[in-house]
Formats: C-alpha cells, structure tokens, sequence
C-alpha cells in the first residue's frame, strides 16, 4: 500500500464570497477535518472576513483533539476531528483583467500586506466592493505565496493566451519562486488539453504549478444551493440563468486521493501544494491587541492609570475611600497590569473624559464594565459597583483570556461628535468601525430564494411578510400555506429547502452600530478596512466575535436617547430652577426621604416616559413588584425580559416578594447556592447568577462556565449550547438538586441566549430608570419638554406625552410664530394643583413645577430647524404683526409659512387657520410689484384690495383633525370626545371608568389603536393599548379572538371591544370577545357640521349676498347634500382616519 | 406595494385602495394580490373604446378608467340622449362592467356629474344646481389645489362658484376658475378622439349576426360597393382599408389591409379581406357572430398611380427582416419558424423553435455566451441510443469499445470526460450526471458517447450515443 498523498486545498471559497461561495467558513473547516486534508485555505474573494471564523474552528478543533474531546459539527452531531490546519488568505479578483490571484501571507508582515492591499482596493471602490489592479499587487506582493488561478477558457483565445504568458512573466520576475500557477479541473471535456497548455507555459517560464479544486462548497450536494445562490447574484430565475450555473457539481471539496487521481499526469503540482503551505508561518495568533500609549509624558501607561483612579476615588469618595474599596482598585489594578489593558482604559477614559468635560455631552458606561470600580473613578460608569456588589471578575478575570468590553452610552443625536473625535484623534489609520454581518433571515431567504425560482413578485412578498419581524426560525409549511402555494408542489418544497438553507448565510457586511477598533499600529495592516454609507467612514472587514477571537480590543459608542433627554432635563433645571444635578448625584446612595414619592410613582405605574419601565410589560409589573430601593429597579429592568420570562423566572420571584413581605422564611435549594441567589431571593434573574450555579452547582470550571456564557450570547448562530445541556443538568442532580430545579435553570440560560442582562448592565439602565423618574415626579414640566426636544425616542408619542403632562397639571401651550422656538420650552405659569388628574391626586403635593411649556416648532411636521431658528426666530424682533409681515421679514417660503398656518400657528395675532391660510395663498413671490422698495414700507399692508370673503368656520372637529394632521396631537380635545355622545348610546365606558370597576364584568369601550404589540414570549397573544378623552385602557387578544378579528386588530385605528375586565393589583387589562372597526366614525369628526344645521354661523358664511336666485340654489344645494350626507362621512372616514395615529406595532 | 383596485370582497373586509400589501396582509393574511398591469388596464379600456365606436367615430379617453364620446348630432341616431346613455350602460353592464355615465353639454361637467355626482342627463338649466353640490375635486384639479381649497373649507364646488373670482385667481391660478367654467359649460374644451376619423366609411348594421367568413366577406364587398361612388366623386382610391368588426358581445376586430396601388373596385377590395381573413382565421374568435361591419378608408391617394420603371431596385435587396415582416404580415406571425438557442447545459435543451419575428429580435438583444465551450456534435439524436460498453476506464474514463446498432465500434481516440449533471430544478435531484466524451473509432468515425451515472452513483451505469459529428 503506497502512503495517502499530501493535499492542501488552498482555493476554498466560503460564503463570505458574497454570492459565491456556498458553505459557512466552519463547514469548509469541517470537511477538511474529516476529509484528513494536509491543510486548508480559505480565499474569499477580495475579503479575509471569513478567515477568522474558519481560524476559530480549527483551534478549538484543535482544543477537543489535545483534550480528546469531540467536536460538535451541527446542532445533533458531534464527532472526533483531527486537527486541520488552516491558513488565512484572500482570492485577489481584479478589474483590469489580470487573472486572479490567490495570494496567502507568510508570515505578519505579509498580512499587513495583504490587508494593505485589500484596503486600497476597497477604499478605491464604491462601498461594498473593491476595485484591485496589477499594480497594487506589484506594490504589496511581497511576503506572499501566490497562485495564479486563470480562466481555463483562456485556451482558445489566442491574445489573452499571449497576455496570460506576459502576467507570468511579470509575476515571475517580481515575485521569483513565490508564483505559482494553478491548475483547476474544470469537466468541461478538455481538461487534459488545458493542463497541457497550462503546463508549457508554466515550464517555459520555470513556473511551479500548483493544484486546487477551487471549491465553492464543501460537499458536492450543496451544488442546487450554489446555483441558488448564483441565480440571486446574477438577479435571474434559476431556469433562465443558463451558462451562468456550473454545468457539474465538482466544485466541492476533495479528498488527497481524488486530487492525486486526477492530476496523476502532474503529481508535483499536489506536491507542491504542501510546499505552499510550508511557506507559510503566519496566523491570526499573531495578532495582538496593541493600544495607543495613552500615558502621560514621564510615566508609564500603568502610572498614569493608577495616578487617574487615585484620583478619581479620592473625587468619587469625597468622604475618604473605604478600605473594602482600597482593596478593591489595588485588585484590579493589579490585574490589569498583568493583562496590559491599561492602555485600553486610558483610551476609554480619554473618549469620555473628552465627551463630557470638552463638548459637555452626557454619557455613561454599560455592560460589564459596571463591575469595575476604575471605571466608576475614572467617570467612564456611573453606578458605584461597591454598593450595588458587583463583581469584578465578571470584567475581566485571570481564567479568561478574553479582551474585555467596555460599551459606553452617549446622547444619541451627538454621539457623532463623540466619534468625530475618535477619528480627529486617532486618525482613520488608527480607528475604525467593527463590521457587522447582516445574514439571509428568514423574511430575505424567503423572498430571495423565490424570487431565484421565479414565483411573481405578489408570492415573493407574500412568503416574506409572513413573517413578524426578524426571526430565524424556518419557513414552516404553514407559512407556505398561507402564501397560497401547495406544498405537494415541487417549486415549493424547493423553495422551503434552499431558503432553509440559505438561512444565516451573509449578505453583506454593514457597519457596526458603535463599535470602535483603535490601535496603535495601522489598523489597515491589522485587518483590512473599507468604506461605510458615510463618507470619511471607514470600518475593518470583522465583526466583533471576530474580534473576540483575535483578541482584538474595541470601545463601543452607543447611542442612547434617554441620555439626551436626561441632558436636556439637567440643562432646564439649571435654567429654571437653579436646580444642579447629575446622574451620579440622583444614584449610589440611599435615596431616602427625597425618593419616597419618587418610588410611589414608580409603584403606581405612572411612568409614561420614564426609560425602559415605561412599556406595557414594565408597567404591569410595577404595582406587584413594588420597588422601594435601589435595588429594586435593577431587578425590574432585568425581570421584565425574555430570558426570565422563557425561563418561567418571573412569577416565581414575586411569589417570594410576597413571602418576604409577610415575613416567610425563604428557603434555597442549598447553602453555596444562597450566596450566590440571596440578592434575588433564591431566583436566578442575570446572566452572572447563571454563571455562578453552573459553577457552584453543577461542577462546572470557571473557563467553562465562560464558554457557556459565550454560548448564551451565540447560540442561535452556533446551537453549541446543547453541549453544555446534559453536563449542566446532570451536573447538578448530581449534587443532589431537583431534575426540575436543573432543568428550570438551563432553560433560563437559553432564554439568555437571546436578551439577557448582566447584573451591571442592568444597575447602570436602573440609574436611568431612577433619574428619569425623579424629574418627572418632581418636575413634570421639565419631564415633558425635555422628552418631546429629545424626539424620536421611547415607547410613547409626544401625543401621549403631552397628556400625561397635562394629567399632572402642567399647562401646555400651542405652537406659535410669536412666541414658540424650535425646542418646546417653559414659560413662567402658575401651577394649579386642583389640575392634577385625579388618578395622579398624590402627586399634588410632590410637583414643584412652575412653568408651562410652549410648543417649539419641531412639533409641526415637515419644518427645517435651520430654517426656523436661522430666519423666523432670529429676525422676529418685536414680533410679527400679520402673514405679510413675516413673509417679507423673516424671508421664509411661502410653503413653511402655510406649514405654520396649517399648525394653526398664527392665533396671537387673532387669525385662525382657515384666515391665516387664505392670507399666505395670497402671497405671490413671483409679483415683482410685491417687493418693490417703494412699497416696502413699515405699514406693509397689503397691496392688492380685494372683497373680503367669508371663509366656512371649522368645526372643533375639523380643527382638532388638522392638528392632528399636522401636530400628530392636538391640544384642544380628543378625536373620540367629539363621538362619545355616539358612544354612550351604545354603551361605551369611558377608559376612566374602569378602574372603579369589578373584575369580571364585561365592558365596552372604544378607542383610538396606539400601539399593537406581539412579545415573541407572548405565544401569539396581541396586547392593544387604546386611547380615549379619558385615558389609555390595555387590550388583550388571545391567539383565537386574533384569528377571528386579524383584520380589524391590524387594520382599525379606532375601534370598539367588548370583553371581560381583569383587574390584578391595580392593573386592568379587557380580555376581547368581540372588536369591531369603528374607524367610519372618525369621518363624523370632518362631517360638515354646517350642513346638518348644527352651525349657524356656518350657514351664514354661506350666504354671502341676499340676491335670492342664489338662495334657491343655495336650498337645492343642501337638498342634495343632505341626501349625500352619509356617502360623505364615509368618504371623510377614510381621509380622516389617515390622519389618525397608525398604531404603532412591536414585537 | 400598495394596494390600487379592490373587489367587492376585500372591501367588504375593510381595506383600502392606496393600503401597503404588508399592512393588508397582516389584517388578511389569505389576501390574493394580482400586480397591477396598467398596460392591460388599458388594453381593456381601448377596447371599450373600439366598442364605443358604434356611437361615434369622436371617443377619447379619460384617464385611466373614463371614456369621453362626443356624441353632437349622433344622439337621434340612437333615440335620443336618453336612450343613448341607457343603452350604452345597459349593455356594458351586460357584459359585466360596472359604468356609470352621464350626458351634457361639456366634457368637464359630465366627467364631474359622472365620477362625483349621481350621473344621467344634465340639461343646461339643472348645470349650477347639478355641480354645486359636488366637492372640488370634480373639477379635475391638481391634488395640491384640491387640499389647498378643502383646508379652507371650500370643499365643494358651490363654495367656489360663489365666491369672489379674483381672490381665487390670485390664490390658486387662472386655471381653477377655466377648470370652473369649463364645467358650467361657460368655456369650450375640445376632446381628442384616439382614432383619426376614417377619410371615408361606410357601415352595415345587421338583425341577425354573421359568422361565416364569407358572409363577411361578401358583406364587405357590398359595403365596398357603398363607397365606389364617394371615392369616384373625389377621383381618388384606397390604398389602407381597415375592416371594423363588432361582435354581438362587444369585442371589436379590426383587420387591416393595404393595397399596392389605389383601389375602387369592390370586388378587388373584398378580395384583399379574403387573404387577411385566412391568416387571421385562428385569432377571429367569431364567437355569436357580428352585429355590426363597417369598411373605413384609412387612407387614400388620387386614382392614377405611378407605374414602376424596370430599373428600379429598391425591393431587391429585401433583408431577412424585411422578408419575415412581409410573410408575416400576409400569413400571420405565425406561420415562420426559427431555431433559437437556449443556455442550457443539458444538450437536448439547447434549441427551442421560436416564430420567426421573435427570434430575429431575440438575436439582437442576447448577449452572454452563444455556445457552451466544448464542442457538439453536427447531428444531436432527439433519442440518445442505447449501446453496450463491455470496457471503460473505471472511474471517469471512456469505453475502449462499444456496440451501436449492430456494429462492434473500436475507440481509437477520445476526450473527455465533459461532465454534465442534470437540470435538478426540472429533473429532480435523483437523476443521473452524464459524462461525455468525444470518441474517434479505427474507421474515423467519431461519436458523442456519454455514461449515465458516475460510478459512486449507480453500480453499472449505461451508456449512450447522443449523436454524431461530421
């Protein structure tokens, strides 16, 4: 028996090929392993985006087979692999007809190279592609093996013949022994003859040739996908894309044996594959986090460090630092030290340090970095981790080698300037954005994949939007029933199949919402960068699990909108109230007597605004949890989530509440689990607890327990948390817990897996909560107006914002042009506590408000800032005296100014809306007389005497109809106030009501349609928030009443329901038994009350002169229209309705 | 995509034209969309018009759904106004449409009482009456005017016609007030007829509907007979005559034809139907027969033609285009065939016949590659052949000799193998890949051989003859 030949295949593609290639990187890994390959390449083309997660395979392939453990190769297999080596490269794909090139580093510089190369290629490019020319790779070549892979068709073209032997030649004599050529079986029957020529040609120019199968997919029976994937690139159904397909499925990965069979005639060219690979030292082990020295001059990056947390304690502790926590920073310190992150921390300082002493923008950091007390000295966190015991080792820790992650929210409509910054600071060669991978989803493989086999566009869409936003889960059989195709069809079972497979596969790589890489070296010789949507913008080719792998530090820039709101709120508080306060002066301390109303408010679930505990989950579960501290709030925020509501944690926890209330003994499942589940009374509710009992209770080892946290975080992309499942559980029963306990705790660390919140993430969002609720128990003014100037932001709009000021007694002031800025700002008002809605009575007492808000202009729609604040604000002086007088003056357009007409803004110089607009049709700015300097004079009246004419009087439904046009609220009445005497006919309860009303009873109400949401943990269940003059009431459909009413739920924006009312510590929900549309009734509003005589003034609008033929026709007029009045509300229905709140869905 | 037209059904559940299909969706989950296909839309509405010819030759159309006939002095033809607009509605109806119209003076205040009011006869008195009481957007207003005037509150036309004219031109152009007169009929407007009225034209309406051809076609020379003395009076004749066609249930049939010199004579004209009804014949749908012929002259030319002198070479270089579109045109685009190639892997896949006009257009846009690589026999059996191979190089290798057809063939060359795997979209996943090879045997010979199945997918694959090269 002859010994197996050497292979390396060293022409894989993977899908990181956009379009291309038709097997995940890992697959390719996979198949090599098994296939007892002597190496793999993987070769993207123009990209190494790939090549880290084939790296991260094959070492932790590597891993299981030093540890003779087995490798989990899909979500029901594991098996033993042997270790495969794999190298990082790139296929070079030019545009200048140069054949391509596959091009490997030897060692680190050749990859700074070849990430050099691929960034000048990409940054030549249009975002998203990458335009090379034989140039670039003469300038960067070096340290390369390359491998010239031609076009076999070159064969018969006599000239490209020529031209391929001069690319030889020129490679030859720059790269000497480092060219190869390589020679790929095509089964297009002429396969001898092409290696023949191929092999003259490389002999005449003493060039070695080289072997590859050029795979595109690692088994052959992905080839019906490849040619899906080709028809979707190639934008053509599969039965028309002809030539375009691969006529055979060999592109797949081949074995030793088979390579050698079918290059036998040219053995030294499978020889010299593993020659190739010999020259090649480099890996991605070599790439190491190095972060611009941050020191300052004199002292080293860890003097400087531990100089700043000095200080920072000294200011952060004003009282003197506790030894606990002296203890603490030396801990740490030491740590980091050791691990060499200190410049990291510097950098992140920095960042911070800059955003809010240099451009005084409001930041705070989030994560884990909230178990770190230097990061709360050095002001990058703001949650003092000693209070709250938050463990470091959460961070960083000695057992992971693992980069930690520092996020650090700021105001979302400035974090531009904070990465401004970044790049003036550090330059584009030294900072960039991490990517993100945006993947085949079940709603695009759907469509895609329908589209490649042809179905009309109507079949397309239809598989794609049956599906509630973004999910992975398959296209299930049901959701091709209900598109209306048959599933015994054979296209659609096709269809199901390759959509199925083209799930997870990359589209294209997009940036990273804040994801910053910094480094000292030149980024682009770390990783290749590449242009973003922005220009100025660049970002590297990896996302942050690439990262991750690498060990590749990154700071995340996030954006976060309560922040602005909280500036702003802090900025008016200042300005009004001489109040001064910060975010770490309202948190890290006992609240005491100041936050008792605070938390009362909080306990009543009167928190429309406040961050994160203001949706309708949140709110229901206020007033059974309770919280009266600090901690309370983190364990809101965190409870309220899919990980502990998948995990069934929830009610557990406020049975307990209650226990503990009525002074029960709670009981642990054991001692070593009550330290780590005391806090939470024995339920675990963050990721860290999960950690711990896996730990603790199941005989996990710390780095284990780590990876199955990294499971968590990846496991619907992996599926590696199976793995983990049976040690877990059979870990812990044999420490004698209940199967049922165990098993409760995995599935709480599924659900994880998703939405879970680390136990500092969750502190840092509850300081928010906490602030939030502070301002707008005491300062509902400054509540208000600071959320409706930090808009789009939160769950509510401003129409509901705007009420609830109003319930707490603040007056609320419409927008006008002398008196209204862009921003809605305060107005000295005397505060009237007898306002104060009556379900808020208690917080008469704690509102301190003294001002009114007025309006700004960025409440009207379709208004420019810079317009408004440049021109009408900043010319008005005295004020303006007529429409004529601000267009002349201010120089705005006539249509701004019939925008500000349309938002009924010109009421303090006595003109309605119907008057203001008549007077800015009027305005001509093509009239040359109108701006002549003769007439431009101070009494700017108008020109032009005309007859006065009588505009029809708007009703108050009208009016209210056109704010909400224009205003998206109005502040003279409620839509439904104007049909509730309609209603109390037929028995509608106005939402007040309810409260005084049992559980049980069937009620009727009726309601604009705010907001539909459907919780993935909700099993299909909708929960309807409705709005009437009155207040919001919470509907309930279940999945059935859904099934029978989908159209009137999805469709309807004012409906009626009558259901069951359940009522559970004060939360009040109806259960639907029956919904109908009453969207028609809105046409009511417009219904032109002149002509049912309603309006005398109306009628005599009308009737302009006495000249009786008119009055005749004015009498047949209303004849007619009277018998036309109902077709007429049904026409105003539609058209009003359109102008109604849509209702909101979220999922 | 956005919802455009509904029916009764969808209404019924509460959806709305100008609705996004997702939204629709969510509300009707089993919601059948149709996408919109204007150019047939408007087909239909041109063939209503076609219909509407037997009122007037003046129709014009009216955006996308309305059609303005002009019917000044055809009225009595029909009994009257009335009897007009009864009968046109009544027998659209019929044929399933859903029409609303409306007769008077002007096309502004018609398309006004039609769309937006209750439709009938307008007299001259009622215009005021009628209109005022219509919202403003009957007057066919920009959308822009229409929500300009309705913000202030003038929303109907009565608004408009009693306020104070030069306010409103000063605020909303001269054309609101044309669009106002044009309505009460204080302004003319003319409309387009979408066919130029025939030079000349003669009809024949019948009690019972003809279908035979030649019934028509003696019909068509008798109404030919009608027009001689119109054409000898203005010493000119037809070179284009159309034969217009109205079948009982409304479909209208025009079929053209065109005369190489100047005619008059009935029996010549008649004549030039006969060849253009045989080529016709499979897409004249006689139906129940036509109620109504009408011959138009579409065009004509003074009766003395120019004989062509023998010099004269202009036609001789007909091109291939030229030859198709004159066939074409005499027997139908039918009747002329051509080969087209196909991208298709799958050698008996790679030709389909085409009509000959098709194919020629085809030519010009396809680009891509003409041919697959590799080279194909001259000769491609529609039936590979089945033949015995007692040896082949095992595992991809060609046979060493086989037996086709009676005859012991020794292969003395061959390349190979060109593999082709099946179409699996069509074929399904299961069939076989083919490996073929191009085979010289001791005689010269050579073949296309090809083995169904790789030696990993079938035990003992068969092997095939799929043609022959020259």
């Amino acid at each position: 028996m002859t010994t197996a030949p050497q292979f390396c295949e060293i022409g894989a593609r993977t899908n990181f090929s956009f379009l291309e290639g038709a097997a995940k990187p890992e697959e390719m890994v996979v198949q090599a392993a098994l296939l007892k390959l002597s190496g793999l390449g993987i070769a993207d083309r123009n990209s190494v985006a790939g090549v880290v997660r084939a790296y991260a395979l094959a070492k932790q392939i590597a891993d299981n087979f030093k540890k003779r453990e087995k490798t989990r190769i899909s979500e029901k297999e594991e098996i033993f692999l042997d270790p495969i080596r794999v190298q990082p490269g790139a296929r070079l794909v030019f545009s200048d007809g140069t054949p391509d090139v596959l091009a490997y580093p030897q060692n680190r510089q050749g990859w700074g190279r070849l990430c050099r190369l691929l960034s000048t290629g990409n940054l030549r490019a249009e975002k998203g592609s990458c335009t090379l020319r034989q140039a670039d790779l003469m300038e960067w070549g070096d340290e390369m093996m390359l491998a010239l892979a031609p076009d076999p068709a070159l064969v018969d073209d006599a000239p490209e013949w020529v031209a391929l032997e001069g690319y030889l030649q020129r490679f030859r004599a720059r790269f000497r022994k480092n060219v190869h050529l390589a020679l790929t079986p095509t089964y297009d029957g002429r396969d001898g003859r092409i290696f023949a020529a191929l092999s003259t040609l490389a002999a005449r120019n003493r060039i070695p040739l080289i072997a590859t199968n050029q795979p595109l997919y690692h088994k052959a029976d992905r080839r019906p996908l490849s040619d899906v994937v080709v028809a979707i690139r190639e934008h053509i159904p599969i039965a028309e894309a002809g030539f375009r397909l691969a006529p055979n499925a060999e592109r797949y990965l081949k074995d030793a044996r088979e390579m050698a069979r079918i290059f036998r005639v040219y053995s030294q060219a499978i020889e010299n594959t593993g020659r190739f690979f010999d020259k090649l030292s480099f890996s991605l082990d070599a790439l190491k986090h190095n972060y611009p020295p941050e020191n300052d001059p004199g002292e080293t990056p860890y003097e400087t460090l531990d100089r700043l947390t000095r200080a920072g304690a000294a200011k952060r502790y004003p009282g003197g630092v506790r030894p606990d926590i002296q203890e603490k920073i030396e801990g740490e310190l030491e740590l980091i030290r050791k691990k060499q992150y200190e410049s990291y921390f510097l950098t992140v300082h920095k960042i911070v340090h800059h955003a809010r002493h240099d451009l005084g923008i409001l930041c705070q950091g989030r994560g884990s970095a909230a178990n770190s007390v230097i990061c709360y000295c050095l002001e990058i966190t703001e949650v003092d981790p000693a209070e709250n015991k938050l463990v470091f080792e959460r961070f960083i820790s000695t057992s992971r080698d693992e980069p930690p992650d520092i996020d650090v929210d700021f105001e979302h409509d400035r974090r531009e300037e904070v990465i401004q910054y970044i790049y003036k600071r550090y330059g584009i060669e030294h900072a960039g954005l991490t990517a993100g991978v945006i993947t085949y989803r079940t709603r695009s493989a759907g469509r895609e994949v329908a589209k490649a086999f042809g179905l009309s566009e109507d079949v397309q869409s239809a598989i794609g939007s049956l599906v509630w936003g973004w999910s992975e889960e398959k296209l299930s059989e049901r959701d091709a029933k209900a598109a209306g195709l048959t599933l015994t069809d054979r296209v659609t079972q096709d269809v199901l199949t390759y959509a199925a497979a083209l799930l997870g596969f990359p589209r294209h790589l997009t940036q990273h919402v804040g994801g910053f890489v910094i480094t000292r070296d030149r980024l682009d010789e770390i990783v290749p960068i590449m242009k973003t949507a922005m220009p100025g913008r660049y970002m590297i080719e990896w996302d942050k699990d690439d990262l991750d792998n690498v060990k590749l530090l990154k700071v995340d820039v996030l954006a976060l909108g309560m922040l602005t709101c909280l500036r702003k709120a802090f900025d008016l508080l200042r300005l009004h109230y001489d109040v001064k306060k910060t975010l770490a002066d309202l948190g890290n301390k006992n609240h005491g007597p100041e936050g008792e109303p605070v938390y009362d408010m909080i306990c009543r679930a009167d928190t429309i605004g406040v961050f994160q505990i203001e949706s309708r989950a949140q709110m229901s579960m206020l007033p059974r949890l309770k919280p009266r501290e600090f901690y309370d709030l983190v364990i809101e925020v965190a409870i309220v989530r899919p990980g502990p509501i998948q995990g069934n944690m929830v009610h557990p926890y406020l049975k307990r509440r209650e226990q503990r209330e009525r002074n029960i003994q709670i009981t642990y499942p054991s001692k070593e689990l009550e330290d780590v589940l005391e806090r939470t009374l024995g339920v675990p509710l963050f990721q860290e607890q999960a950690m711990q009992i896996a730990i603790t209770a199941a005989g996990f080892k710390p780095a284990e327990a780590d990876r199955l946290r990294r499971a968590m975080a990846t496991f619907k992309r992996s599926g590696t948390i199976h793995t983990f499942e049976k040690k877990f559980v059979d870990g812990m029963v044999s420490r004698k817990y209940s199967r049922e306990f165990a098993q409760q705790c995995f599935n709480q660390i599924e659900g994880f897996g998703e939405y879970g919140f680390p136990e500092s993430h969750a502190a840092s969002f509850a300081l928010l909560v906490y602030a939030s609720s502070w301002i707008k128990a005491y300062y509902p003014d400054v509540f208000c107006a600071a959320l409706l100037n930090s808009q789009p932001m939160g769950f509510y709009a401003p129409a509901q914002l705007v009420r609830d000021a109003r319930e707490h007694g603040v007056e609320v002031r419409p927008v006008d042009i002398n008196l209204s800025d862009w921003d809605t700002v305060l107005e000295e008002a005397e505060f009237d506590r007898a306002a104060v809605h009556r379900r808020h009575g208690e917080m008469r007492g704690v509102i301190r408000t003294r001002y009114a808000l007025r309006f700004g202009f960025r409440q009207v729609k379709g208004l420019s800032e810079t317009i408004l604040k440049d021109k009408l604000v900043a010319r008005r002086g005295k004020g303006y005296s007529s429409v004529r007088d601000l267009w002349l003056r201010s120089g705005l357009e006539r249509a701004e100014i019939e925008r500000l007409a349309d938002a009924d803004a010109f009421r303090s110089i006595g003109l309605g809306r119907r008057e203001a607009l008549w007077a800015v049709r009027a305005l001509d700015a093509k009239s040359a007389a109108e701006k002549l300097p003769l007439f431009d004079r101070d009494d700017r009246a108008d020109l032009q005497n005309e007859p006065a004419v009588a505009l029809p009087v708007m009703s108050d439904g009208e009016q209210v109809i056109e704010d909400y046009r224009y205003l998206s609220l109005s502040l003279k009445a409620h839509p439904v106030s104007f049909l509730r005497a309609e209603f109390s006919r037929l028995g509608v309860v106005p939402h007040v009501e309810l409260a005084d009303m049992p559980s049980g009873q069937m009620v009727t109400i009726a309601g604009l349609v705010l907001v539909r949401q459907r919780p993935g943990s909700a099993k299909g269940v909708i929960f309807m928030t409705l709005e009437d003059e009155t207040g919001v009431a919470n509907a309930i459909v279940w999945k059935k009443a859904f099934a029978r009413y989908r159209a009137v739920v999805m469709g309807a924006r004012l409906v009626k329901i009558t259901g069951q009312l359940q009522s559970q510590s004060g939360v009040i929900h109806i259960i639907v038994h029956h919904i109908e549309d009453m969207t028609y009734a809105l046409g009511l509003l417009e219904g032109e009350a002149r002509w049912f005589g309603a309006n005398d003034r109306a009628d005599e609008a009308l009737r302009p002169t006495g000249d009786g033929r008119q009055k005749k026709l004015e009498q047949e007029i209303e004849r007619l229209i009277r018998s036309r009045a109902v077709a007429a509300v049904k026409s105003n229905a539609s058209q009003t309705a359109g102008v109604m709140p849509r209702g909101r869905n979220f999922h | 995509m956005r919802l455009t037209a509904l029916s009764e059904g969808a209404e019924a559940l509460g959806l709305k034209p100008g609705q996004g299909v997702a939204e629709a969706r969510a509300m009707c989950p089993g919601l059948e969309v149709l996408e919109e296909d204007a150019a047939a839309d408007r087909h239909f509405l041109e063939a209503v018009a076609d219909w509407c010819d037997r009122y007037t030759p003046l129709v014009a159309l009216d955006g996308t759904d309305g059609l303005f006939l002009d019917i000044t002095g055809c009225a009595h033809l029909f009994g009257g106004e009335e009897a007009l607009l009864k009968d046109i509605l009544a027998r659209l109806r019929r044929m399933g449409m859903d029409a609303c119209g409306a007769v008077a003076s002007s096309p502004g205040l018609a398309s006004a009482v039609c769309r937006f009011g209750s439709g009938g006869i307008v007299t001259d008195a009622d215009i005021a009456g009628v209109l005022a009481p219509l919202p403003v957007a009957s007057l066919r207003l920009e959308e822009e005017t229409v929500a300009a005037l309705s913000k202030l509150g003038l929303k109907r036309v009565g608004d408009i016609m009693t306020a104070a004219r030069a306010p409103l031109a000063r605020r909303f152009g001269a054309f609101l007030l044309l669009r106002l007169d044009q309505a009460l009929c204080l302004d003319e407007e003319p409309i387009s007829p979408r066919r130029p009225v025939a030079s000349l034209s003669a009809e024949r309406r019948l009690a019972e509907p003809v279908v035979a051809e030649e019934d028509i076609l003696a019909l068509a020379g008798q109404i030919a007979v009608s027009l001689k003395p119109s054409m000898e009076a203005r010493g000119v004749g037809g070179r284009a005559f159309e034969l217009v066609l109205f079948r009982v249930d409304g479909a209208v049939f025009r079929i053209c034809a065109g005369a190489s010199r100047p005619l008059r004579d009935p029996q010549r004209i008649a004549r030039l139907f006969s060849q253009r009804l045989q080529a016709v014949h499979d897409d004249l749908d006689t139906g129940y027969g036509f109620e109504i012929l009408r011959l138009n002259v579409l065009h004509h030319e003074a009766f003395e033609g120019t004989q062509a002198s023998f010099g004269g070479d202009r036609q001789s270089e007909a091109s291939l285009a030229a030859f198709i579109d004159s066939v074409s045109a005499r027997l139908g685009a039918d009747c002329l065939q051509a080969f087209r190639f196909q991208e298709s892997h799958v050698p008996e896949r790679a030709s389909a016949t085409v009509f000959a006009a098709d194919g020629l257009a085809a030519k010009l846009k396809a680009s891509g590659p003409e041919t697959p690589r590799s080279e194909r026999p001259l000769r491609l059996f529609t039936v590979p052949e089945r033949v015995e191979v007692l040896l082949a190089e095992i595992p991809e290798g060609p046979p060493q000799s086989f037996r086709w057809r009676r005859q012991q063939h020794r292969v003395s060359r061959s390349e190979g193998p060109e593999r082709i795997a099946m179409e699996w979209w069509i074929d399904g996943l299961e069939t076989p890949t083919r490996d073929y090879f191009r085979i010289e045997d001791e005689a010269g010979r050579r073949f296309w051989i090809y083995r169904q199945g790789l030696y990993d997918e079938t035990p003992s694959p068969l092997w095939f003859v799929h043609g022959v090269f020259a």
